[in-house]
């Protein structure tokens, strides 16, 4: 099976990197755990107390990446989209997870390869599998107490946006 | 004709939208601009909204800044809105303080002119949700959305991130706020000014003859001068900066910018009064003229303090606050660089903690790879441990980690 290269795959979806970024580098596909900056990618084989769906449903709501992609994320500031992107009908993806960090955003399934493009990061391509997407997190060192709400809810951390 | 029939009318409108783009980049313009105010043709402006509200044109004192502007009213009585609390019965209504007034009739406004400007009805079946971000435009509008929607986020939304949002409200902040006084913008109204001005002449909106007579009042203010204020037969006027620097926001879709400087200013005003901003990030002037540890220490605000330690950087910044090493171990999935976790004491940041020092695993625009901290909980004493758990896992499942980009 031939890799596509970051080039080929701007082309295809549509979606743009930055110019620094090499396009004619082929795009490796990564059956294990990988991250693409603030996002985690984990094999849910490698998770406990991990589930999808939720306590009151267990059957997640799936929906297939449409042919454009779905964002999965993009930093507050309005910044770049982590975007999947996959061929039509090989990957799904559901944010009905339950995850005890709280850093789930969702899950995809993909029965061939995926791709996740990131402006700055490139594109990376995920075997075929059932990953959990974790945002990341760093502990506010020294949050001012008047910050209390944040230290309630999550302990003082707050999540990463690059 | 209603505002279903305008949509269908242009469906097909792509020619529209670049208009209404192109109008809206004149908006911003004006949001930006950093001319002497053209003063005649304000406080004509200003005499006919007093009118409006039944008042006699007011006599005009003009100052360099809205610093100063706060200093000439912050003391004076009649600049100040009345308590706080709901009236709609009109003879309250008249008696309420000027500044009350004058904020009720615009809010009117802009809820008739944004009544003018609502989408046509839909299907619930249909696309409701706002545009994904980044789409273009005439790609939305070929999806079929209402023109309006479209309008409201490639104009209205993306005018209100540049001028209300980045501009407008870092002024505010440095200039700070004085309870019970009221403000009006001027160039930073251009948010909503130009939306619905640029809804009426791409034809997306028709208005009633009065309100569109008032808009064109905020629409002259909005060309022509910066912050005002005000009172029974006195308004205080407020010269626009002489300098603003921005940049494009990131991923702008429609133009958007935000302040940024990092030699200076961002905005500057005539006498001196300043605004710094690093990459949208309103900051004491000592992060972009002198930032030390001493003062990294000593600032409570973590935004801030972000700031002033990526100007230094991250390695030189643990560097002078000697910050001791706790471990180093390779990172997982970013061959060839290392992951250094280090003690904070709680005297340096207001309570004990870790920094981990990472390398980012894709390369800059400038070919070098950013490195940068992350704070992780004080018990963590393996570098792997701490760079598992900003993403909830194990050191050692972190250390199975096969890629990083």
């Amino acid at each position: 099976m031939r890799m596509v290269t970051l080039g080929e795959l701007t082309e295809r979806t549509g979606l743009d990197v930055l110019e620094h970024l090499a396009r004619e580098v082929a795009v490796p596909v990564v059956d294990g755990m990988q991250a693409q900056g603030d996002l985690l990618l984990v094999p849910m084989g490698m998770l406990g107390h991990v589930g999808l769906g939720r306590s009151w449903s267990p059957h997640p709501r799936w929906q297939d990446v449409p042919p454009e992609g779905i964002e999965l994320l993009r930093s507050t500031a309005g910044g770049n989209p982590h975007t999947l992107v996959a061929d039509p009908q090989q990957c799904r993806w559901t944010d009905d997870v339950t995850d005890p960090t709280g850093l789930a955003i969702g899950a995809l399934e993909a029965t061939a390869i995926a791709y996740l493009i990131h402006p700055e990061h490139g594109a990376t391509g995920i075997a075929p599998g059932r990953y959990l997407v974790r945002r990341q997190r760093e502990r506010a060192l020294g949050a001012p107490p008047g910050r209390l709400r944040s230290q309630l809810f999550r302990g003082g951390n707050q999540f990463v946006c690059d | 004709m209603s505002a279903r029939e305008f949509a269908y009318e242009y469906a097909d409108g792509y020619e529209r939208v670049r208009e209404a783009c192109a109008l809206r980049d004149e908006w911003l313009a004006y949001g930006l601009s950093t001319r002497p105010a053209e003063r005649a043709d304000a406080e004509d402006a200003v005499g006919e909204i007093y009118r409006l509200l039944g008042e006699a044109p007011p006599r005009f004192e003009w100052v360099a800044s809205p610093a100063a502007a706060l200093d000439a009213v912050r003391d004076e009585p009649g600049f100040r809105g009345g308590p706080l609390r709901y009236t709609d019965r009109p003879q309250t209504a008249r008696a309420s303080p000027l500044p009350d007034r004058l904020a009720r009739m615009e809010s009117a406004l802009r809820h008739r002119l944004g009544e003018a400007v609502a989408e046509p009805w839909t299907p619930p079946w249909s696309h409701r949700g706002p545009l994904p971000p980044g789409t273009a435009a005439e790609e939305a509008l070929a999806a079929g959305l209402p023109v309006q929607r479209v309008l409201r986020t490639a104009v209205g939304d993306a005018l209100k991130a540049s001028v209300a949002d980045a501009v407008r409200a870092a002024v505010r902040h440095s200039v700070g706020t004085v309870p019970g006084l009221m403000t009006w913008y001027g160039q930073h109204d251009a948010h909503w000014v130009g939306h619905y001005d640029v809804c009426a002449r791409v034809g997306a909106a028709r208005y009633r003859a009065q309100d569109a007579a008032e808009l064109r009042l905020w629409a002259r203010l909005a060309r022509a001068t910066g912050w005002w204020w005000a009172a029974p037969g006195r308004c205080v006027m407020a010269e626009r900066p002489t300098a603003v620097r921005t940049e494009p926001a990131p991923a702008a879709a429609y133009g958007e910018i935000r302040l940024h400087r990092d030699d200076g200013p961002a905005v500057r005003f005539a006498d001196g009064s300043t605004v710094h901003v690093l990459h949208g990030t309103v900051v004491p002037e000592w992060v972009v003229t002198g930032p030390t540890v001493e003062r990294i220490h000593a600032e409570a605000n973590i935004e801030v303090r972000r700031s002033a330690i990526e100007r230094i950087g991250w390695g030189a910044y643990v560097e002078q606050a000697g910050l001791e090493l706790v471990g180093t171990a390779d990172d997982p999935g970013n061959p060839g660089f290392r992951l250094s976790l280090y003690d904070v004491p709680a005297g340096a940041w207001g309570r004990p903690g870790r920094l981990l020092l990472t390398v980012n695993g894709s390369v800059e625009p400038d070919g070098r790879r950013r490195r940068y901290g992350l704070g992780v909980p004080a018990h963590l004493d393996d570098p792997l441990d701490a760079a598992g758990w900003t993403y909830g896992v194990s050191g050692q499942q972190y250390a199975q980690l096969v890629r990083r980009t």
